[in-house]
């Protein structure tokens, strides 16, 4: 049975007249099991998106066989599944077309057979990705016992076939139906389509450099969407009457701005989905302004909770007691001022991409250098390593940096990527 | 007796209330939303913004007729079965002798800020307001015309005041009765706030137990019984000062030892009679007339004062609220002073601690709040207690607050004794 605990971490002591209270939360879970022990037998489904446009000819789309039947061998018996071949149409590859039913069961006659399936997937067409989900969407309503769907998808090119609308479209209209983790192979897809959908999707977002990673990297995703025995969670934040949610962010793993993500549990607590969770834990960001009370006061300004199935399985105060002690309220907190930093991280690393895709260099310059200082000051020293493929540090301390020419695209877009992966805070 | 009279009027500081002293008033503070801070206008019951009661800080034993919050009803002593007129006494917070403030029972009690219902976690699930325990906040009200609230405030930690209350069942009856009693525990010492509590309730049974009705009752002319009152009170003090003696044990040896205040207030019939030790302080304010401070304080301030220093200058002075005498282990003398008044008029008697009085010390300018106050809310007494301890909540609750009141409806307005219709 899975366990889940909160630990929050803030400074709850506010200056007088101060008004806006942050904390992280770090919820963990443990003894998770597999997916589907939780539940029912059939509880879990897996769909599998593999680019089969034009492009994906030669190496590419080899590769992306080998990969699928990989993932394929990591499904648990039991689990429903189907195979895409998407390129500017959507094409169920397994179950067969005529196959009567659209999801089918995994046992090992079924493996055997979607391997075969897989093999004879042939590239040709453009690319509308928007199709593929759709048709995920399609198959996986066709089980509705299985609460916990997760989707893997992998292309090669940019979305050429339909407009950037028909993709968001979609995505809107499939959100919190399925996860997705999407995956782009080689230097020629865009990171922004495969990062709006798997940030709607509740998945992750990376960059595979050369092809005959594709398998391992499949494998991994597999094994760790078949670790995931909570099918779905809610992270619940009630705050006080009268006041206001400043934002909810998932602040590690990655960052993921949750606020606008919000349903309404009762008018005092939001939900917001956080997917299904194996044994790993995640870090909130929560900040919330009360109205200010009187130096002495204590209030509690938020409940943070996990909620699985509709109860709340843990839970993590969040206070608020006004002080006139300054040695008490100017006291930052290690870990809000870390995840701070990295969240600021992100943002620069990802606006100053953009500034220098769009010739602004001026501002590409100041943002990566901002980046530079924010990397070294919250200890991410992979992001350091990646924005010294892109930047000449002159002064890490200082932020300041010169653009290198010539530049590969492949490093920028690992930088891009992987902008919003987070470090811990060391404690 | 005279004496202490009028030194308890030129206590009363600067006693003419002219128009242009600005006394405090309902001011917009107090109709503050305690929950979201929203301005509401005078006389708003609910808050605008989101919805939270304004006016009636709901309290365990909101109902005017349960004579007993908490449901630890405590007879008080004397009422016999045959007594026409029970006296109504009624002990608040559970725990009465000990350190710990009661038995929690999370969610047995509704938020005191808001109403809302305190969670598992101990916090309210509306207003996120810690749960109160009930040694921290709670009310009490022996009949519908007498009743006191007693609030840790919002900067201390802990709540060292203490009230004991007791009434008959009547504001009009020509022997109405009511004993109010606070007492404020020192919060320099630890612990004092189990000697106040204990004092506060053995004052309250030495002046209960001599109610009208009761075994042994104060009896005679009114200017007999004022005689005896005052000696009672000196009793209840000295009662007091036992059960803090038998109370407090083994901490009687500390170098600060658990010490209190001492301020009671004894209405029968026409009179009022006051007894105090520190600088509790009872005041009789008119529904219109000067208001006046009954007690005159134990205070270096006070006795500066009574040396010809300046009332600002003594005030002003770091020492000013030291108080002369106390209640403890290490108490100079027991004995609570006392003066006596004939009222000519109906009015309120408010028995409190400093901090209520510490925002609006002049007798003038309590009165104009109690005024202000009465005009928003109407005259339930309960109300009345519990809007001056939010009032002082919202100048910043520096320290604990209790607020009591009775009733006090002059002899001119109590029913005549039945006698032929007239004709007309």
């Amino acid at each position: 049975m899975a366990e889940f605990s909160a630990e929050v971490y803030q400074n709850e002591f506010l200056s007088e007249g101060a008004t806006d209270v942050h904390a992280i939360v770090t919820v963990t879970c443990t003894g998770a099991g597999s997916a589907g022990s939780g539940g029912a037998a059939g509880g879990v489904a897996e769909v599998i998106m593999v680019d089969t446009s034009g492009s994906m000819s030669g190496r590419n789309i080899e590769a992306a066989k080998h990969a699928a039947q990989v993932a394929v061998d990591q499904i648990l018996d039991g689990t429903w599944f189907a195979i895409v071949g998407g390129s500017h149409v959507a094409n169920r590859a397994f179950p067969y077309p005529n196959a009567r039913m659209a999801m089918v069961q995994m046992e090992p006659g079924a493996r055997a057979e979607a391997k075969r399936a897989i093999a004879m997937l042939s590239p040709g067409g453009g690319t509308a990705m928007s199709t593929w989900l759709r048709l995920a969407d399609q198959l996986f309503a066709t089980v509705p016992q299985a609460t916990q769907r997760h989707a893997i998808l992998l292309t090669d090119g940019k979305n050429e076939s339909e407009p950037r609308a028909n993709l968001s479209a979609a995505v809107r209209d499939v959100t919190g139906h399925f996860q997705c983790d999407a995956r782009g192979v080689g230097s020629r897809w865009q990171v922004d389509e495969l990062r709006e959908i798997s940030t709607a999707l509740l998945g992750s977002v990376d960059l595979i450099a050369d092809p005959s990673e594709i398998a391992a990297d499949f494998e991994k995703l597999m094994q760790a969407s078949m670790a995931r025995g909570v099918a779905s969670a809610d992270l619940r934040v009630w705050t006080p009457q009268g006041s206001q949610v400043l934002f909810v962010r998932q602040v590690a793993p990655t960052v993921e701005d949750l606020t606008n993500r919000r349903s309404e549990v009762n008018p005092l607590t939001g939900a917001y989905p956080t997917g299904s969770w194996g044994d790993e834990s995640r870090d909130y960001h929560v900040a919330v302004r009360v109205s200010s009370k009187p130096v002495g006061s204590e209030q509690l300004a938020a409940r943070v909770q996990l909620a699985v199935n509709g109860e709340v399985v843990s839970s993590g105060l969040v206070k608020a007691k006004w002080s006139d002690d300054e040695s008490l309220t100017t006291r930052i907190n290690p870990e809000v001022a870390h995840y701070t930093g990295q969240t600021e991280l992100a943002a620069a690393i990802q606006e100053g991409l953009a500034a220098k895709a769009s010739g602004d260099e001026a501002t590409a310059t100041v943002k990566l250098g901002r980046a530079v200082q924010l990397a070294q000051q919250t200890g991410n020293d992979e992001a350091t390593s990646r924005l010294r493929k892109v930047v000449e540090i002159d002064d890490q301390d200082q932020g300041t940096v010169r653009l290198r020419r010539n530049t590969s695209t492949l490093d920028e877009m690992a930088l891009d990527t992987a902008s919003t992966k987070t470090t811990r805070v060391r404690r | 007796m005279s004496d202490d009279e009028s030194a308890g009027r030129a206590a009363a500081p600067d006693a003419p209330a002219t128009a242009a002293t600005a006394p405090p008033t309902a001011s917009p503070e107090l109709l503050a939303c305690p929950a979201c801070g929203e301005l509401s206008h005078a006389g708003a019951r609910f808050c605008e913004a989101c919805g939270t009661p304004l006016a009636v800080l709901p309290t365990a034993g909101d109902a005017p007729s349960d004579p007993a919050p908490d449901g630890t009803t405590d007879p008080g002593p004397g009422p016999g079965p045959d007594d026409p007129t029970p006296i109504a006494g009624a002990d608040g917070p559970a725990g009465a002798t000990s350190n710990e403030p009661g038995p929690t029972r999370p969610g047995a009690r509704p938020c005191v800020r808001c109403g809302g219902t305190i969670a598992e976690d101990g916090y309210c699930g509306e207003c996120g307001e810690p749960a109160a325990s009930e040694r921290d906040h709670w009310a009490e009200r022996p009949a519908s015309w007498v009743a006191g609230v007693c609030d840790r405030g919002v900067r201390h930690a802990r709540n060292e005041d203490a009230m004991a209350l007791a009434a008959g069942p009547s504001a009009t009856d020509e022997r109405a009765f009511a004993a109010l009693v606070v007492c404020d525990g020192v919060s320099s010492a630890p612990d004092s706030d189990v000697a106040s509590l204990a004092a506060a309730r053995a004052a309250r049974d030495v002046l209960a137990a001599a109610a009208p009705g009761t075994a042994s009752p104060v009896g005679g002319e009114t200017t007999v019984r004022m005689g005896a009152w005052s000696a009672l009170l000196a009793d209840a003090s000295r009662a007091a000062q036992g059960a803090i003696l038998s109370t407090v044990g083994t901490m009687a040896d500390r170098e600060n030892p658990p010490s209190c205040t001492f301020v009671a207030a004894v209405v029968d019939g026409p009179l009022v009679v006051t007894g105090w030790i520190g600088d509790s302080r009872a005041y009789w304010i008119p529904d219109d007339g000067e208001a006046q401070q009954l007690s005159v304080d134990d205070s270096w301030a006070q006795e500066m004062m009574a040396q010809g220093i300046p009332r600002a200058s003594a005030e002003s002075s770091p020492q000013a609220h030291a108080i002369t005498r106390w209640l403890g282990p290490d108490a100079p003398d027991p004995v609570a002073r006392t003066a006596a008044t004939l009222p000519d008029r109906d009015g309120w008697v408010l028995v409190c601690s400093d901090g209520l009085w510490n925002y609006c010390s002049p007798a003038s300018d309590l009165s104009a709040l109690l005024h202000a106050t009465q005009a928003d809310l109407g005259d339930d007494p309960q109300v009345l207690a519990g809007a001056l301890v939010d009032w002082a909540n919202a100048q910043g609750g520096r320290d604990n607050i209790t607020a009591t009141l009775a009733r006090f409806v002059s002899a001119g307005r109590r029913p005549e004794p039945p006698r032929p219709p007239q004709n007309r």
